[in-house]
């Protein structure tokens, strides 16, 4: 190959020298043929984790009860009573932005499938997007397809929706988030299923929609930043079809169920390529596949797209020759084929025919397992953003309700199915999601985090912010956190700013996983969330889930009881000073997480006390907007101006971290004892009344709030109402 | 013996299992029926075509499951005075299928919505004995194709049959007289756009799906 035919493959396969000079004295000699596309593939970012693994393994630490972490699918926890939860988060974040509802459709599919791939049976999903601000170009068109595309897509496959956080800023001007969790339950002895392939003789099987030339390289186009070309990525988008996953979830659950599998896998990135490698380099084994054989539904595919096609809702499994009448029998009555594409062989080679003839042979291990690793540059965090108090404009609360940060979201949040399945005991309105598991009747848990408010001024703190707010959250409802998901958003890893910024919010997300005894189990790291050279805002994403042993008494959103008092809790982790809507925020102080961690436990406990009703952590805009968000139909509150709120300028400060009991008056007692020691703060700052919010003697009538936070969307998005 | 309640399903049901739940808590037996069977009428003494996406919503709402062989055997149910209930796509199948007059289509919003709202009972329907007419009920909707459509003759007739079985006090989609449920002549076929599965424990959010429930299969 001349120096000139080396540098256009370099170009269309996204490899680097260095990579290529790697890939020789892997395979002793120049790759060929399909062997460009393959390694393209799978050592591209999306699929090598390249730049992260290094840093990844930072999350690894040992619990009891994680059954499956990474390297699976999706990671797995014991919950006891027989019952385990499968969940991960996952991005698509560069599709969305091409083509927002076929984007943001398929990365729900995306999500489910590698749950149900494991066994679980899919019971939430929940979405954390970031756009830009409603002004900026395309961006209602892109909220409003994001929006109807996981609608469209979750409704249709029959899970419900039961959380979402959705940030604007305008560093999402040019690359929005679009990540998506989903949640699997197993019970009743389910077995958990895994990719490792076993058992030379056994077949290989395809099942699902038939590959067309949708995704071809998408895994390589999400490995990249966007130029102003993005707009011609569009045929590398994926179609989603929700109606052929609802029957792939059907029958690939029957086919485990009834123990039919050895091993499955979806074709998820990289399609058929990363599926069938990846299950073969687990599993020690070789494969034979005739590409050939692969249902096809343009004919003019050729053996390179085959591979790399990523059309939707396609599965890969592997199983004993006797077995494959019943499989067929399965997927027939679900309306669907399944076929042989090649059987397992002794070796541990893969063998790639087309048509009879041989046109690839290589060690599985060599793509995935000496995928590149690398250590790019980064400097040792330092605390760069804490500056010295600084007096900054404090936002008015009619102000923070109106604005596209503070405002309703109901808009979103009723195009999702929120019950389907019977079992949401609390939809998207509130803080914290509660789905019912079904044999123990107890409690489930789900909490998005990561505030990019907190990140953009300090990775570190926003890296342990990313953990311990929805773990206070979840502690206010009386869960115990159990575990979490990540979905860390970046931008350029090659830039040190950029690379720094992700090694210290990942060390802080690990630390704080370990202090909260909540291991990451499951995760995707996005990196490249660049455009025209302007990178997001670092945006660690987590998905934080909780147990507690009933659904009965949870703490209500709102104040449901005239005249009770209210109590504020405040931990004085860290002060932040000024406010998401003005230009400089900052922080003062430092963190000490060790102890945020111990005070979260009591918030656990203060939560069960019989005493309090309802809770709420104080977050965004501060004590005056989260006693605002306690307040539904005719209950309001009075609180007066005292320790906790020198003047009305502090009803709009942000702390961290702040929580709001309302209860009975004997609540007070039981919290100070509570807090005895622990260098926090208990205060009784008012009580419920009706018909009004008063804060600091400033009266405010309840219905004209209401109708502020309620009319602040179609203010900030006149076409989207 | 205890009662026995059929549940229909199609390729793409997805509230199948839902309704399977609140037919247990009320004590009944259930029983699915597969779209490609055919049943025994005797077998049963209720059946419920629950909602979801049959057939992904494909061609039309309800289309293609009005079409399915298990349609043949409800149809004879239907006739022999059995009761029938359609939940959404249940509903969307039923008038499909004649079975109910008038059609669902496109939200006025031409958004998807999914909302607790309060409903009025406007007439009784035959075996709805539980639900008085000007009752309110409050139940949750999930539905981007629920806006109730029929021409006004056959609205007349409806009405002097007394047909229309509830109504939203607010019109959340657009639909003619802000119909939520109708029943068939004889009263036994009903359907109904809100889901009273999603309604059946003080921990959804509200108990008013009992009685809907309750009085079709008692």
């Amino acid at each position: 190959m001349t120096e000139q035919e080396l540098q256009t493959h370099f170009k269309k396969y996204r490899l680097n020298r260095g990579e290529y000079d790697r890939i020789c004295s892997l395979l002793g000699r120049p790759p060929r043929g399909v062997e460009w596309a393959l390694f393209s593939a799978l050592w591209s970012e999306h699929c090598s984790y390249k730049s992260s693994r290094l840093h990844l393994k930072k999350f690894a630490f040992k619990s009891k009860r994680v059954l499956q972490a990474m390297g699976e699918n999706a990671g797995v926890i014991d919950l006891g009573q027989g019952e385990k939860v499968a969940f991960k988060m996952e991005s698509h974040n560069h599709p969305s932005f091409i083509e927002p509802f076929q984007g943001a459709a398929t990365g729900v599919g995306g999500i489910l499938r590698d749950i149900f791939t494991m066994g679980a049976r899919p019971i939430a999903l929940a979405n954390y997007l970031c756009f830009g601000e409603p002004s900026a170009k395309r961006m209602q068109t892109l909220v409003e397809g994001v929006v109807s595309g996981i609608s469209g897509y979750g409704n249709c496959v029959g899970v419900p929706t039961v959380t979402g956080q959705t940030e604007f800023h305008s560093s999402y001007n040019t690359n929005i988030l679009v990540n998506a969790l989903a949640v699997g339950l197993f019970c009743d002895g389910d077995p958990v299923v895994t990719s490792n392939a076993r058992g030379a003789g056994n077949l290989v099987v395809y099942v699902g929609a038939k590959t067309g030339r949708d995704g071809v390289h998408g895994a390589s186009m999400a490995s990249e930043a966007f130029g102003a070309e993005s707009e011609s990525k569009r045929p590398t988008i994926q179609i989603g079809d929700p109606f052929m996953e609802k029957l792939l979830i059907e029958s690939c659950l029957e086919v485990m169920k009834r123990d039919l599998v050895v091993a499955i896998q979806d074709m998820g990135a990289a399609g058929l390529t990363s599926s069938s490698f990846e299950m073969a380099a687990k599993g020690g084994v070789g494969f034979r596949i005739h590409l050939d054989h692969v249902p096809l539904r343009d004919s003019s595919l050729g053996p390179e797209e085959i591979l790399l096609s990523e059309s939707q809702e396609r599965m890969l499994l592997v199983c004993e020759p006797g077995k494959l009448e019943a499989i067929k029998a399965v997927f027939h009555r679900w309306g669907l084929d399944a076929c042989s594409i090649g059987e397992v062989t002794t070796g541990t080679d893969v063998e790639l025919y087309w048509k009879g003839d041989l046109i690839c042979q290589i060690d599985p291990k060599l793509l995935t397992d000496n995928a590149p690793m690398y250590d790019r540059p980064y400097d040792s965090w330092t605390a760069r953003n804490k500056k010295q108090s600084l007096q900054a404009e404090p936002v008015a609360l009619d102000k923070s309700l109106r604005s596209v940060e503070g405002t309703s979201r109901q808009w979103i949040y009723q195009q999702y199915d929120q019950r389907v399945g019977g079992a949401t005991v609390r939809d998207c309105e509130h803080d914290v999601a509660v789905v019912r598991l079904p044999h123990s009747g107890r409690a489930l848990g789900l909490v998005l985090g990561c505030r990019p408010s907190i990140m953009r001024l300090d990775a570190r703190l926003g890296g342990y912010d990313a953990a311990f707010y929805p773990a206070l959250e979840l502690a206010a409802k009386g869960f115990q956190a159990l575990a979490m998901t990540d979905c860390l958003n970046f931008g350029n890893p090659e830039k040190p700013e950029i690379m720094s910024e992700f090694v210290a919010s990942v060390d802080a997300l690990a630390d704080a996983a370990k202090l909260l005894d909540a291991p990451v189990i499951s995760g995707n790291v996005s990196f490249y969330n660049e455009t025209l050279k302007q990178n997001i805002t670092s945006t660690p994403a987590t998905g934080l889930v909780g147990l507690r042993d009933n659904v009965d008494s949870i703490p209500s959103s709102h104040f449901n009881q005239n005249c009770e008092r209210i109590y504020l809790w405040r931990f004085d982790a860290i002060q932040m000073v000024g406010d998401q809507l003005g230009r400089n925020p900052h922080f003062t102080g430092d963190m000490n997480p060790a102890q945020v961690a111990q005070w979260l436990g009591l918030v656990l406990r203060a939560s069960h006390l019989p005493n309090i009703h309802a809770t709420k952590v104080v977050g965004k805009f501060g004590l005056g907007y989260a006693l605002y968000r306690m307040c539904q139909g005719e209950l309001g509150a009075r609180v007066e101006l005292g320790e906790w709120a020198p003047d009305l300028a502090a009803f709009g400060q942000e702390r961290m971290y702040e929580v709001l009991f309302s209860g009975s008056q004997s609540a007070l007692k039981d919290l100070t004892e509570l807090a005895h020691g622990s260098e926090t703060s208990v205060w009784d700052i008012g009580g419920v009344t009706r018909g009004e919010l008063t804060l600091g003697g400033e009266r405010k009538d309840l219905s004209a709030l209401h109708g502020l936070y309620r009319g602040g969307w179609s203010e900030n998005f006149p076409g989207l109402s | 013996m205890k009662k026995t309640v059929g549940i229909l399903r199609f390729l793409g049901t997805n509230c199948d299992r839902d309704v399977w739940q609140s037919v247990e808590a009320l004590g009944l037996e259930a029983q699915w029926l597969w779209f490609e069977d055919q049943f025994r009428c005797e077998d049963f003494t209720a059946f419920i075509v629950p909602g979801g996406f049959s057939y992904g919503d494909y061609l039309r709402c309800g289309a293609l499951a009005a079409k399915a062989p298990v349609m043949s055997s409800l149809r004879e149910a239907a006739a022999k005075g059995y009761p029938v209930l359609g939940i959404c796509n249940g509903f969307q199948i039923l008038t499909e299928a004649g079975l109910l007059p008038g059609a669902l289509v496109r939200n006025e919003s031409r958004k998807f919505i999914d909302k607790w709202v309060e409903l009025k009972i406007a007439n009784l329907a035959g075996w709805a004995t539980a639900l008085r007419s000007g009752e309110t009920l409050r139940l949750p909707v999930a539905h981007g194709e629920g806006r109730f459509y029929v021409e006004d003759d056959e609205l007349k007739r409806m009405h002097d049959q007394g047909q229309v079985w509830m109504t939203y006090v607010e019109n959340i989609n657009g639909s003619v007289e802000a119909i939520a449920g109708v029943s068939n002549r004889s009263k036994n076929v009903c359907g109904m756009m809100p889901h009273p599965e999603r309604a059946m424990f003080s921990w959804m959010g509200g108990e008013d799906g009992r009685s809907v429930l309750n009085s079709l299969l008692r």
